[in-house]
């Protein structure tokens, strides 16, 4: 007689049974330490759901299946073959997506803490450890990039260098939004915009451009990492789901699926935008960052996730998506691009002068680009040699506009740039200046959010450019070489000599601009704190004055009428 | 970057070049190893390279990571390494080695004809309590996955993630393992189980431990309450005195590979936590106040572990094992935890 040795378990019916481990508290309720604004209705949407006993093995094989790529890649001399501009670049890509992995792990079980739905749980908590596995990814990646790539300098301290450089550091900033604050807020700018909008930009789109430029183990890593993405969006989803069955969440969503919206944009857009227009050697690419975004964020994200969601009661106007389109169409990543560039001695990567391959492409991708751009790329060209005993960073920092306090990337589309002055805590007026309305109604919706010592360059204001190198240990091991250099040749570097004998000094645009404006002090910077941070804000604080309106007279009490569903949008 | 030197007149190897080396990365060893290259400042702080302080903060002032989220203190949590190293790839090996192993027994079982000869006793005890650790495991699951994101380094923040990723998978295999029971058997439903974990008077206690689990909100207490009290107390009575040896003297072929599993994740917890207790009471500056500390700790859970392991013991009856020789051998164990850990002196003969 045959005895049936293994029968197939449902997987509906093992997930039924494995719900059922929740149980209601008798003794002691659960106690959380994260604050919510929202409510929770008492049965939730079920996520997709998952089983150790499937999802064990079957993230095995994908581990192995990546790992068992690693070495064929080497075998494949791939190190060698790639470009060395594309490889340049995965030096702040990787790292800061190894702290945005961090981040969505962390956002989970802030998540956790406060949603009493078991049918969430699981999803969520399975998710970190995908997100455990992302950061393992990763940094293997990163790990493998600097023992075989042909210049790992920048690699060697690189998380260092993460957390402090001008671009890497704002989004530092972004991502941390998905983990700080309220959970649900988080969970949003995670699932909702961060995952479901941009991972298939940063891990499909991103690792297609790297392809083109012989890389293909980056794209056999994000894609990995991106077929755990779909159950991501999925507890996304379920959370939306759940939370829109209670009519207080609504004004919640709205607030803030907006915002981290315009959070997320503000930064992913410049960087990303620029790593895919300004680093990809090859140009067989016909797709500007625009065309893509197009496809992946409008079509795939705002007409069929964000529009979708008005069915359901959740009234997002238009408005800040066409915004953020607008600023492409503007420029915000061509603009963004020159600074961020002639920053090279205090970038941990290199970058060679634009090609007439290059200046073709992104005239046809971007027409009038090179009436507009192309003399700022030609003066990068000519100073790249140390012999010119030039920096670029010295024409353009002295007009250089000043960083947004909110997103703190540069205030580059000059008709969204505004400001308002605040006391910081000593009742000492103070400017901020904001890239945006948005970024401004962003600081005054959120008291206490916005800390640390947000500008980059008031700290160095006055000081010798060679000190701040040195400073920031961006020398490599020879003690005299920079690690950031404007050209990929091995000959002809800079060094911290030829910095030097260009005797420039930094100054911070904040505090440029606030004095040509007339306006009090631009620097928020303190050198008495122990971060350098001048404390303003936070909890406990005076609240804000408003220079031109009294929309946010109190913070504290507009978040509050926000919570309660008015409207504060900004007006445009 | 003294490595540079090593190695003499050799010329020097092509990732021997300080560039090729997370300079960041402080070895315990003499190498960095992979885990700690992967791990180690994914997590920056302002202790670790945020030099401009956090960026984004609760309105109630807390930073983006918090000091007091714990009343532990040390001069720096980065120094803290997991003595297993337990990165992303072993885990999914190992995890996924154990339920190869459960699913492995449960049709060999079913293909030898095995279930056939199981005590009949113990199938009542099965049918009864069998699945009921599976609420313990997804309790300590419930609390420990929501108090990793609050630790103070990458190092703790994913082992308490793989902790909790363990403790889901040991509770999901007893749910499985009683539903293929189930298919065999009849009448064991999980909805039976936890109508008892519910109401039973000698589950009573522990479920009200597990539930007082869930109102910790200092993750250092956490990790010492669950590795130093709850799992070699209760985790171990109920994994292995109960379950084990129970199933082994029944003829019960699965549940032993169940529990030898648990156990085996188990001891890495262990082995972790015991490395924590002896890292914040060695602390040059803060390991006086943190041994007063633990003791605080211990002192207020350790009594009321030790009740709720004594309100099992009509339990184990239930199971036909010697409750008295269970709860002696968990006590001698978890004494000599505590000992490892640095909080007790060993006790006299012990070996550990
Ligand atoms: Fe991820
Ligand atoms: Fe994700
Ligand atoms: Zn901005």
């Amino acid at each position: 007689m045959a005895t049936p040795t293994h029968r197939r378990r449902s997987v509906t019916r093992t997930h039924e049974r494995i719900a059922q481990l929740g149980w209601d508290r008798d003794y002691h309720e659960p106690v959380p330490i994260y604050d919510t604004r929202y409510v929770f209705p008492d049965s939730a949407k079920d996520p997709m759901k998952q089983i150790m006993r499937e999802y064990l093995p079957m993230q095995l094989e994908k581990d192995d299946r990546l790992y068992g790529g690693f070495d064929a890649a080497l075998r494949a001399d791939m190190p060698t073959k790639a470009d060395e501009r594309w490889l340049e670049v995965m030096k702040p890509l990787i790292l800061i997506l190894v702290f945005a992995e961090g981040a969505a792990g962390r956002c989970m079980s802030v998540v956790m803490d406060v949603v009493p739905n078991e049918e969430l749980l699981n999803g969520y908590h399975v998710q970190f450890v995908d997100e455990v596995r992302h950061i393992g990814l990763q940094m293997g990646l990163a790990r493998w990039y600097t023992k075989n790539t042909p210049d790992p300098a920048g690699w060697h301290n690189g998380q260092e260098f993460m957390s402090n450089n001008l671009i890497t550091r704002a989004g530092v900033n972004m991502f941390s939004h998905a983990f700080t604050g309220d959970p649900i807020a988080a969970g949003i700018t995670m699932m909702s915009v961060i995952e479901t909008a941009f991972t298939n930009i940063a891990f499909v789109a991103l690792p297609d451009v790297g392809a083109r430029n012989g890389d293909f183990i980056q794209a056999t890593t994000y894609s990995s990492v991106q077929s755990d993405e779909a159950r991501h969006i999925s507890n996304g989803y379920a959370t939306m789901l759940t939370m829109l069955q209670r009519d207080e969440n609504v004004p919640l969503i709205e607030n803030d699926l907006q915002q981290a919206w315009w959070s997320v944009h503000a930064w992913v857009d410049p960087f990303v935008g620029a790593i895919m227009e300004y680093f990809s050697t090859d140009r067989s690419d016909e797709e500007s960052y625009l065309n893509k975004w197009d496809r992946w964020i409008r079509d795939d994200w705002y007409r069929s996730y964000v529009e979708q969601l008005g069915k359901l009661g959740v009234d997002i106007p238009p408005t800040l998506f066409d915004r953020a389109r607008e600023r492409l169409v503007d420029g915000l990543v061509h603009k963004t691009a020159p600074l961020a560039f002639a920053m090279w001695p205090l970038n941990f990567w290199r970058f060679d002068p634009l090609t007439e391959k290059d200046f073709e492409w992104l005239e046809k991708t971007t027409p009038g680009w090179y009436d507009e751009y192309g003399a700022t790329w030609e003066a990068y060209a000519a100073l790249a040699d140390p012999a010119e005993g030039a920096l670029l960073l010295a024409g353009l920092l002295e007009g250089a506009p000043p960083m947004c306090w909110s997103c703190m990337l540069a205030c580059v589309i000059d008709h969204d740039m505004c400001h308002r002055v605040c006391e910081d805590r000593h009742g000492v007026e103070r400017t901020r200046f904001y890239c945006s309305p948005e970024c401004r109604w962003i600081d005054e919706s959120n008291p206490g959010r916005y800390t640390g010592d947000r500008n980059y360059f008031d700290r160095h204001h006055g000081k010798a450019l060679s000190e701040l190198i040195i400073e920031s240990k961006l020398i490599r091991s020879d003690g005299k070489t920079l690690v950031g250099q404007p050209h990929l040749k091995q000959e002809g570097m800079w060094t911290i000599d030829h910095i030097r004998a260009c005797d420039f000094t930094v100054t911070s645009p904040n505090i440029v601009s606030a004095e040509a404006m007339g306006l009090p002090s631009g620097s928020w910077h303190d050198p008495s704190d122990l971060h350098g941070a001048v404390q303003a804000d936070g909890n406990g604080f005076k609240p804000i004055r408003v220079d031109h309106d009294d929309r946010v007279a109190n913070p504290l009490t507009s978040m509050a009428a926000a919570a309660a569903g008015g409207k504060n949008w900004v007006a445009l | 970057m003294a490595r540079q030197e090593r190695g003499g007149g050799r010329r020097e190897r092509r990732e021997e070049l300080p560039e090729r080396q997370f300079q960041w990365v402080v070895p315990k060893g003499r190498k960095a190893t992979v885990y700690e290259d992967i791990t180690l400042d994914t997590q920056p702080s302002v202790h670790r390279f945020l030099h401009n302080g956090y960026f984004v903060s609760y309105p109630d002032g807390r930073g983006t990571w918090d000091d007091d989220s714990t009343a532990l203190d040390v001069l720096g949590w980065h120094a803290f390494r997991d003595p297993a190293e337990l990165w992303e790839r072993p885990y999914y090996q190992q995890g996924a080695q154990c339920e190869r192993e459960i699913e492995a027994a449960t049709q060999g079982a079913r293909a030898d004809g095995l279930l056939a000869g199981i005590d009949p006793s113990w199938i009542e005890f099965l049918r009864r309590d069998g699945q009921i650790p599976a609420f313990l495991e997804h309790g300590i699951w419930s609390i420990t996955t929501r108090r990793s994101r609050a630790a103070l380094s990458d190092v703790l923040t994913h082992a308490i993630v793989l902790y909790a990723a363990m403790k889901q998978r040991q509770a999901q295999a007893l749910v499985i393992e009683g539903m293929d029971l189930d298919a065999d058997f009849g009448d064991i439903t999980i909805e039976a189980a936890k109508d008892r974990w519910r109401t039973e008077p000698a589950w009573q206690p522990t479920r009200a431990l597990i539930e007082r689990l869930g109102t910790i909100t200092d993750w250092g207490e956490l990790l010492v309450v669950t590795g130093l009290i709850v799992e070699p107390l209760l985790g171990g009575a109920v994994r292995r005195e109960l379950l084990m040896r129970g199933a082994l003297a029944a003829g019960d072929p699965i549940t032993p590979v169940v529990a030898r599993n648990a156990q085996r994740e188990g001891r890495w917890w262990q082995d972790l936590t015991t490395a924590f207790g002896r890292f914040v009471l060695t602390d040059a500056a803060h390991g006086d106040a943190n041994r007063e500390l633990l003791h605080v700790w211990r002192e207020d859970w350790e009594p009321e572990a030790l009740a709720a392991l004594d309100a099992l013991e009509p339990i184990f009856a239930g199971g036909g094992v010697d409750f008295t020789t269970a709860r002696d051998r968990v006590r001698t164990d978890q004494e000599a935890v505590l000992a490892e850990a640095g909080l007790v002196d060993a006790p006299a003969g012990a070996t550990a």
